[in-house]
Parts: structure tokens; sequence; C-alpha cells
């Protein structure tokens, strides 16, 4: 299982572009990543959670609150949920992240083409005004998401605080997605001892090591940091909880060499 | 001839941020009160938006993603929409002072007042970025912008005083405060590396559909586009300078500012002038129209740009649509179009280390570029610049009251 491709959730997947694969179109970003759990307990990704309700809580705050607040008066189900778009149908990670399959566009998409360009002038849209979307069912699944990880406490086996989590790397080995691709399960926590924010990729090392000086800056600020494998946490309750002490953990400096790219 | 053209998108941007009505006015107005000794401002900022554009330009066509996507992919969504408020909010300003420029232009051009310009202006952008496609729009405001080079012509007419000039350029006038000379430093570093041109400028890459083999193209946008802005602007100071600093006057209209012009080189050269501020000025509104669409989209993740049918980019198109409607009814406030980009070039300065600093992360990171990240010579300016936009967007806002902008 070495040769498993190995991802960080919040570098190589949230916040990118997701496009379709046949003719490149945009369709939105990975806003969150939605977790379910194998036989074993260990999450691994099963979707890419997309629009205001999945946005809103990473904001947070009353910003966050009223994007979610807003959606929500607007969505006609009793408890609409974010646009999911399974693991399954990505077919490539790099800059953008690529997705077969057609997507159902977004609500407001919709809304503002029929009711705004439409009725300008040369806009091309022959559907008269009125036409329907068919409704998508909220899918409000309860499971965990990316975001509610990154970000939560992380306690050892005494109950002293280790720090948050600042970033979740994941290894292709997960169960089979379909017949041809495993999914990306969570290998293990980078934790942080302070809210000294992102690492911005500055863990990679070498590979991510330019400029120097912005290197430095953010490697000083993320001092202490280190690396939780999956086999060291006992559970995710409101905190992260290891089984083992703090002295046990791996400095995060070391993670480069085990890196696969 | 096609290679000549493959540069328009840098002169347009470039004219867009170099020489639209707030650079104008304030070029104008730094070279009355101050002559040359804030050019090196200008060099600065030239080689600064050189370095980052060409760095935006590159991820563009390694990647196809434009700056704002690396913002909120690298800054994460709240520093992100911190960002996204900032720059939009400029962008808004800014859309507003250019419409109000070209009706400005046009004022001077028919004598009828520019509030009756003022929605004709804003429609006609407005259908021009509805209907025309992307290449066609840079070529023939890119190119018109050029009339501009008039002014260089007229300062050669005007016979200035090199060494005078010269000496200006290290020595400030000694009746002026040291934090006003500070302010409009920042203020004309604000003006040449206000973030839209590099949101405009890699997003037009994108449009463009520039891939990994336009890379000669895009670094020839960048070294020819920019230079040639900041030597506009350079140009504009300098007649200034040798018109009013000797005589004491306040620039602060655009009548004002264009009469070097009609001094030196008669009624040609001031409606060569005049054509070019309006052309400049229309130029920069389709580029900060066009921005507010840019940044909303690639903050949210929508369809954006005009290589597809607006019916594909609703969201795009009705973003641009909204942002020319309330700019265009905030300048018929009768709110003073000049006044309101010197503010927004300010704050402008204050936002730029956000947007800069994401780029500079992504043009090193090898998951993105592969062997084109950065080399040692553009990581040792862009850390040097990282500093120097730090220090300047803190002191911004602290400048800014205690001279009371500028006064």
């Amino acid at each position: 299982m070495t040769t498993a491709r190995t991802l960080h959730a919040q570098l190589h997947l949230l916040d990118r572009q997701v496009v379709r694969a046949e003719d490149g179109r945009m369709i939105c970003k990975v806003d969150d990543l939605e977790l379910t759990t194998d036989e074993q307990g260990r999450p691994y990704v099963l979707a890419i959670l997309a629009g205001p309700l999945a946005l809103g809580p990473r904001i947070g705050g009353v910003v966050g609150r009223l994007v979610v607040g807003v959606t929500e008066l607007f969505r006609p189900e009793e408890d609409p949920g974010p646009q999911r778009i399974p693991m399954i149908t990505v077919s490539e990670i790099g800059s953008a992240v690529t997705v077969g399959g057609d997507v159902q566009e977004a609500a407001l998409e919709h809304w503002v083409r029929v009711n705004v360009i439409a009725p300008l002038p040369g806009s091309g849209v022959e559907t008269a005004a009125g036409e329907r979307r068919p409704a998508r069912r909220g899918d409000l699944t309860g499971r965990l998401r990316m975001s509610d990880l990154i970000g939560r406490r992380v306690v050892d086996d005494s109950g002293a605080l280790v720090g948050q989590v600042a970033d979740v790397r994941l290894s292709q080995d997960g169960p089979m997605l379909g017949e041809v691709q495993h999914a990306f399960r969570v290998a293990g926590l980078i934790v942080v001892p302070r809210h000294t924010g992102q690492l911005f990729g500055y863990e990679r090392g070498p590979a991510g090591q330019a400029p120097a000086l912005v290197a430095a800056v953010v490697r000083r600020l993320h001092r202490n940091s280190r690396y939780v494998t999956w086999e060291q946490v006992d559970v995710i309750a409101d905190d992260v909880r290891l089984a083992v002490p703090t002295a046990e953990l791996a400095p995060l400096a070391g993670l480069h060499r085990s890196m696969s790219r | 001839m096609k290679k000549v053209f493959a540069v328009t998108l840098g002169i347009l941007t470039a004219i867009g941020g170099f020489v639209d009505i707030g650079d104008l006015v304030a070029n104008s107005l730094v070279g009355a009160r101050f002559g040359m000794s804030l050019a090196w401002v200008v060099v600065v900022g030239v080689v600064g938006i050189c370095l980052f554009a060409e760095m935006s330009g590159r991820i563009a066509a390694v990647s196809q993603r434009p700056v704002f996507d690396l913002v909120r992919e690298r800054l994460g969504p709240r520093a992100g929409l911190v960002n996204l408020g900032a720059s939009f909010g400029i962008n808004l300003l800014t859309l507003a002072a250019e419409i109000g420029g070209a009706a400005l232009a046009l004022e001077l051009a028919t004598g009828v007042n520019y509030l009756l310009w003022v929605p004709a202006v804003g429609l006609t952008a407005w259908l021009v970025m509805w209907r025309v496609r992307f290449s066609t729009m840079e070529k023939v405001f890119g190119l018109a912008g050029l009339a501009l080079v008039a002014f260089a012509v007229a300062l050669w007419q005007l016979d200035p005083d090199v060494g005078e000039l010269t000496r200006q350029l290290t020595s400030p006038p000694p009746d002026e405060p040291v934090p006003t000379y500070w302010y409009y430093a920042i203020a004309l570093l604000g003006a040449a590396m206000t973030p839209y041109e590099v949101f405009f400028f890699s997003s037009g890459g994108v449009e463009e559909r520039w891939t990994r083999k336009d890379l000669v193209t895009a670094r020839a946008n960048v070294f020819v586009g920019f230079p040639l802005g900041g030597f506009l602007s350079l140009v504009i100071a300098a007649c200034a300078a040798t018109l009013f600093l000797p005589a004491q006057v306040q620039v602060d209209t655009l009548g004002q500012m264009v009469l070097p012009a009609g001094l030196a080189l008669g009624k040609i050269g001031l409606a060569a002038v005049i054509f070019g501020v309006f052309a400049a000025t229309f130029g920069a509104t389709l580029e900060t129209a066009l921005s507010s669409g840019y940044t909303l989209s690639q903050y949210f993740g929508w369809q954006w740009g005009k290589y597809v049918r607006p019916k594909d980019a609703a969201r795009f198109h009705a973003s641009v649509l909204v942002a020319v409607i309330v700019a265009t009814a905030l300048i018929l406030t009768t709110v003073d179009p000049i006044k309101v980009t010197e503010y927004s070039l300010v704050f402008s300065a204050a936002a730029l280390p956000l947007t800069y600093l994401p780029v500079l992360m992504i043009a090193n990171d090898p998951d993105y570029m592969g062997d084109k990240v950065n080399g040692r010579f553009s990581n040792f300016l862009g850390t040097a610049y990282m500093i120097l936009l730090v220090v300047a967007a803190v002191a911004a806002i602290p400048l800014m009251i205690a001279t009371k902008a500028g006064q």
C-alpha cells in the first residue's frame, strides 16, 4: 500500500475549482468534503459538498450564519442540504478537480438565467421564462464533514492539550468506490500547537520551500507542529482524543520524507 | 502582424491600471505639487506589477487558474471573503470613477455636461461586454488608448528644462510636509499595483486560452504593456511639472490635465489627448466591470468568462450588469469621480498583500507549475516586494488620516 496517492485535504482538495470533464465548464468549488467510516471505524471521503450550505459553516460567524439562513429560506424542502458530488465521479485532482457525468446546475444559476439573462436581447436563451428546474432533494446525511475535523482540539491520553487539527492527510487506499478506484481514507492528522492558521503547503518539505523568507515565517509560526497517525487516535468526540502521550508523536518536519509525490 | 496584436491584452490592462482616470489626475496633481520627486515610485510600481503580473500570467498559462481562484484556494474561505469584499468594493468605486472619467472626456469634447453622458457610457460599456468578443475588445480599446502618446509629443514640444526635471528626481519640494509626500507615494504605488490589473490580466489569459505554449506571449504582454503604461504616467507627470509647478497651479480637473497637450500641440494635440483619455477610461471601465464579475465568480466557483455564451455564464454576466448599474447610479449622485478614485487607491494599497501573497506562493508550488516554478531572481524580488507591500498596507490608512487625505 506504499504506492497509494497521498493528499492533504486542506491543501489539495478544499477550495479548489470543480470542472466538468467533458467540456471543462466550471461547476462549483470544493466547499467541503463529506466523510463516512469504513468497517474499522476509519473515516474516508465519500463526496464533495458544494453550495452555500457547505460554504456558510466554513465562513462561520454572522456572515456564515446569514449565508446558511438565507439559503434555507429560499429552499422549498424542510431540511435542505448542500449539493453532493460523489467522489466516485472524480476523475482527476490537479489544479482543478475534474468530475465526470452530469452534475445538476446550481439553483441560483438557473434562476438568474431564466429571470435575468433570458429577457435581455441577444442572450441566446430559447427557453421561456417560468421554465422549472427539477427540484433537488436535500441530502441531509448528518455525516461528518471535513471542516468539522479541521480546527478541532487534540488532547493526548492524559487529557493534556496537544493543539488543533490544521490539515488531514488522506491516502487513496480506502474501500473501493465503484469498480476502479479506492476512496481517500484518513491517514493522519497534522496538529499545530496554537491558532496559527494554515500551513500553506510549507509542511511538505523541499517541494514547498521557496521563497525562503515566507517558508521561514510560516514554519516559525508552526514550530512544534506534530503529525498524528490514525493508529494513534483513540476516539473523535468533542475533542480528538489520542491513545498515546504527546511525547510519542512525530514532529511534522519529518513528514515530507514519507510523501509519495 | 498577429504577433503585434498578441500584446494588446497587456496594453489594455496596463492602460486601465496606469493611465485610468485616477492616475491621469493623480499624476498631474503629483507632478504639479512634487515635480518629478515621486517618479521613483512609478518605477518601483512598474517593476512590482511586472513581477506579479508575470507570475499570474504564467500560472494562468500553465494551470488555467486565474488569480482569485488562487486567493480562495490558498487563503481559505474566510480570508478569501475579506479580500473579496475589499477588492469588490475598490473595483466598484473605480468602475464608478472610470464611467465618470469617460463622461468627463466627452464633456471636454462636446461641452455637454458629463452627467448627461454617464448613462450613455454605462450602457455602451455594458453592450460591449455583452456582445463584443474578448479579443476584439482588447485590440480596439488597448490600441485606442495609445493616443495618449500625444503627451510624450507634447512634452517634447514644451521643451522642458531637463536639468531642472533631473534635479527634482532626488529633491522633494521643501514646503510639502513629509507625511504628505509619503501619502502620495503610497497612493501612486497603490495605483500602479492595483489588484484588478492582475485579476483582469490572468482572467484574460484564461479567456484567450493560453497554454504552456503561450508563455512567451504572456511575458511579452507583461514586459511591453506595463512599462508602456508606466512611461505614459511619467510623461504626464513631467508635463505637469514643466507647466504647472513653476506657476504653483493646483491640478484638480481633467480640463487642466489635458492643457499641456493643447498648449504644445494646438487643437490636434488636444483632440488626440481627449480621445486618448476617453479610450483609456473606457478601457478601464471594461477592465474594472469585468473584474468585479471575475472576482465574484472565481470566489464562488461559478462559470465565468466571455469565452462561453452568456446563457452558460448567467451569474457572471448578471454580476457585471449589476456592477455597471450600481456604479452608474453612484456617479449620477454627482459625487466627484476624481475624489472617489483618490480614496479607492489608498484602500487598494491596504488590500495588496492579500492578493499578491497567494500568487507568490502558487508560483512556487510544483503541483501547479511543474518545472515552471519561480526562479531565484523572481523569488528574491517577490519577497522584497511582499515586505514593501506589507509596510505600505500598514501605513496607508494611518497616513490618510494624519494627512487628511493629502491636503
